[in-house]
């Protein structure tokens, strides 16, 4: 290489870095596309668009937008409404029978009749995917499919849950013949995915983006109000911020930590929008390993501790508001969802009412605890939101606190085999019905493995899936709660809202927010 | 002229032979590491949300639990084969990552090695032609500040600067949303891919998103090459022909560039290629910060979601990647330089 060929490539770079600067319009809208076209950046990434292979929020969200299920929780609901159905009832306490509405057809205008869902449930159990949901379908003992518009499940026991397991993405349409009919044994590819919801899937790439394309043959009420939506996928919150406030996409959406969303706030062009959600966290005592010497006194210094936790606080100074504090494990804004913490200990901390409950039960204190958080899977801001905790319950005087944590993938099996007298966890809605969080915390052997077990408990639990009545199932999980708050397997922390930052022009980004917590791309438009 | 050739055969022959035990080591090393590691694709994906109980039969049903003898009898079977596998979390097959991702790197890899070439060299050049004086401290400070910089850092600077503060650049990505979909991706490599169809305008937005990435990760390496090509320029002009070039009247450009410059370039040659080998793995902090789509960003993806098929299937290209270039620099050496040959 001689001078002169350095000169000529120096000279090129730069003149590439001039010429760039001249000429980007940095945001990839302008290049194409039109008003027709959304583009959501995320850092969710899907592991597959199969309903029979995926147990994920992400996955969900794209299936969401390709295929129908029988029920689903309509924009801003929290009650299951029909769609590929026309309607669904309890024919008796163990017979479910569904109605298809007439002319439901797949994006490749195959019609979507009773053997389709019959398929798409047997194949579901069948593959039963290590990362997939069949597991949900434990109480289903057979369904069959009497005529092409009638489709009924047959199950082992009483489930009220089982409308808002309808709703279930993992429980999605696919087809059963024809030329896309998807294989009875495997996944299908992502890429040559075919359902009759609002759009097709016309790229997949993974890691990279996904394109949605309207489907011309869907035949709901509410068709798409955009031609084409592209999710781009992130690595990095840092990196998606960065690509919303350049207009390199329309939507930001999950997920960004409180000072992003502070930033994103003053930006220009960015307005950030909230709504509804139903993701919490929560505190998980392990009564095998946590201190105090008889039951008695555990029980005391968990009523202490949630009486000394000040969520509010938590929700302002860690999370800039973008929380809310939680009084019960059944987060608002879905049916049945009380405020038990608030009603037997107050909305505020309780000092003297905490430092009572110690001594009525003859617990010395300062009490050592030891805390674990997991430091990134439920968000940065779990350091954080630890140390607000520990510095609540050591300013109180009653608690010595030890925080620990480690990495996600050491941390769910240590906390669930009991390694971690106390510990962080999160939750989000496999179906927005209080049952899933009441259920799964609470009755006896939970996954949580923390040794709570109250009969009464265990009773209510098994009432309310056994009824359908709203009436009844309202005064039960009243108890359910209640019980809870007394005995506190669990501390409800915080609920988590749905949060966006969004280009000006864009809208219908809000009408997605709902307790389903599934992004809904048909609803959004722009121009 | 035959005895050399011969030595040559045999020097090539024991260099690829060698080769052999190195990758498997490697295959091996890779399989020990992530099967020591916690975690499994399924328990990142779904622990916390699922029973320690219902993780075991998902385990199972996987067939994750199987004796690791088995898995790497297994593994070592289907290497040999050139069967990398199917990634366990969302069922892609390591070629296809190779494909689409791996262009990516090597996209962004030979472009940022142009750049360091671009940099490194001239500036490497000036500070040992003017030693002692202010060039040659202004080209070893560059050199020193560029290395020695966080990529991640760098990179963060230049995406604030042209991308949020000036706007001229596009901070993240390989190319915008809709030229990725609209792109008809014949080779992956999109630059090429943009010249084949005559797409001028996605051909300029691919540009576009490869500036910073690119002269971040070029400046890191350019740091090394001109403290290398200083190095070596200052040795050759100590030698007996540059004095005698200079004292048959050469002028002092033609002493430098035809005489110094072209022997200093031989260790240069060397370390420039291994640190080509080195950029296709180490390009992973400049892939995250750019949130470029390629092969390290995916191994970041794969390593938290715990998918050992695609991690091992990924290093292990990388491995043998390594090990390649390195036995064909050896093999350019030794036919640039006979001394390194063997017998």
């Amino acid at each position: 290489m001689n001078r002169r060929v350095v000169g000529i490539a120096t000279l090129a770079a730069s003149a590439a870095l001039v010429v760039a600067g001249c000429g980007s319009s940095g945001g990839s809208t302008s290049s194409g596309g039109g008003g027709g076209t959304i583009i959501r950046g995320t850092i969710d990434q899907p592991i597959s668009y199969d309903p029979a292979g995926v147990y994920d929020l992400p996955s969900w969200d794209g299936i969401v937008n390709v295929y129908q299920t029988l029920l689903t929780i309509p924009p801003g609901g929290n009650k299951p409404e029909p769609d590929a159905a026309q309607s669904c009832d309890f024919t008796n306490p163990t017979t479910y029978k569904c109605t298809l509405k007439s002319g439901n057809v797949f994006s490749d205008g195959s019609a979507l009749d009773s053997k389709d869902v019959k398929f798409s449930f047997d194949r579901n159990v069948k593959i039963n995917d290590p990362q997939g949901a069949a597991s949900l379908l434990a109480d289903m003992k057979s369904i069959s499919a009497p005529d092409k518009q009638t489709v009924v499940f047959n199950l082992k026991k009483p489930d009220a849950t089982w409308p808002f397991l309808m709703t279930v993405q993992s429980f999605a349409i696919v087809p059963a013949d024809g030329s896309n009919a998807y294989p009875a044994d495997k996944l299908q590819p992502s890429a040559d995915v075919v359902g009759s919801g609002h759009y097709t899937v016309a790229q997949y790439e993974p890691g990279q983006q996904t394109v949605f394309q309207r489907n011309t043959k869907y035949t709901g009420s509410d068709p798409a109000k955009n031609d084409t939506a592209i999710v781009q996928y992130f690595d990095k919150p840092s990196a998606l911020k960065l690509a919303v406030e350049q207009g390199d996409v329309d939507v930001g959406y999950r997920s960004f930590s409180p000072t992003d969303l502070k930033d994103l706030r003053s930006s220009d062009g960015v307005s950030v929008v909230g709504g509804a959600g139903t993701e919490i966290r929560y505190l998980v005592f392990n009564q095998k390993l946590m201190a105090g010497d008889t039951d008695a006194q555990k029980l005391a210094i968990r009523q202490a501790v949630a009486q000394t936790i000040d969520r509010a606080a938590i929700a302002k100074n860690v999370y800039d508001g973008t929380v809310t504090p939680l009084y019960s494990m059944v987060p608002q804004g879905l049916q049945f969802a009380t405020t038990a913490f608030k009603d037997t200990y107050g909305a505020g901390p309780n000092v003297a009412a905490a430092k009572k409950a110690l001594a009525d039960a003859g617990v010395k204190t300062p009490v050592d605890l030891e805390l674990w958080y997991t430091p990134s899977h439920y968000g940065a801001g779990s350091a954080d939101e630890y140390a607000e905790i520990q510095h609540q319950l050591e300013d109180s005087g009653l608690f010595n606190v030890t925080l620990k944590s480690t990495e996600w993938n050491q941390y769910d099996e240590a906390a669930l085999t009991d390694k971690y007298p106390e510990f962080q966890f999160g939750w989000y809605p496999d179906y927005p019905d209080a049952n899933d969080y009441t259920a799964y915390f609470f009755a006896k052997n939970s996954f949580l493995n923390d040794g709570y077990s109250n009969p009464q408990m265990d009773k209510l639990l098994a009432q309310e899936v056994a009824t359908t009545n709203d009436t009844e199932r309202a005064k039960i999980f009243d108890q359910i709660q209640k019980i809870s708050a007394q005995d506190v397997p669990t501390i409800p922390i915080w609920q988590g809202g749905q949060v966006a930052a969004v280009r000006d022009g864009v809208t219908g980004v809000q009408d997605t927010f709902d307790s389903a917590y599934l992004f809904r791309l048909w609803v959004i438009s722009k121009g | 002229m035959h005895g050399q050739g011969t030595s040559l055969r045999t020097y090539v022959l024991t260099r690829l032979a060698l080769a052999v035990p190195t990758v498997f080591v490697l295959l091996t090393l890779v399989f020990l590491l992530m099967r020591v590691a916690p975690g499994d694709p399924i328990s990142a994906a779904l622990g916390g949300h699922v029973s320690q109980q219902e993780l075991a039969k998902r385990r199972h049903a996987a067939g994750y639990d199987k004796p690791i003898l088995e898995q790497y009898a297994t593994y070592m079977g289907d290497a040999v084969t050139g069967n990398l596998g199917t990634t366990l979390t969302d069922h892609r097959s390591i070629g296809s990552i190779l494909s689409e991702n791996g262009t990516a790197t090597l996209e962004l890899s030979v472009i940022a090695f142009i750049i360091a070439l671009a940099v490194g060299i001239p500036v490497g050049v000036l500070a040992g032609r003017f030693r002692d004086t202010p060039i040659d401290v202004g080209g070893r400070l560059f050199g020193i500040v560029v290395y020695a910089a966080p990529v991640f850092f760098t990179g963060f600077l230049a995406q604030l600067l042209f991308g949020s503060a000036l706007g001229w650049l596009p901070t993240s990505g390989r190319v915008g949303p809709i030229t990725e979909f609209t792109l008809d991706k014949t080779t992956h490599i999109y630059l090429l891919d943009t010249v084949i169809a005559g797409d001028w305008s996605a051909f300029w937005d691919v540009v576009k998103h490869l500036i910073l990435p690119a002269v971040t990760l070029g400046l890191l390496i350019s740091g090394i090459i001109i403290r290398l090509v200083r190095v070596n320029l200052l040795q050759t002009m100590k030698g007996d022909y540059v004095e005698a070039a200079r004292a048959r009247g050469i002028s002092e450009r033609r002493v430098v560039m035809q005489h110094a410059f072209r022997n200093a370039l031989v260790p240069v040659v060397t370390v420039a290629g291994l640190q080509f080998a080195i950029l296709l793995g180490g390009a992973i902090l400049t892939e995250e910060t750019f949130n470029w789509p390629g092969i390290g960003g995916e191994l970041v993806r794969y390593l938290n979601n715990r998918d050992y098929i695609a991690v091992q299937g990924i290093i292990t290209v990388f491995a043998i990647a390594v090990v390649l270039i390195s036995v064909v620099i050896d093999l350019v050496n030794a036919f640039i330089d006979p001394r390194v040959r063997y017998g």
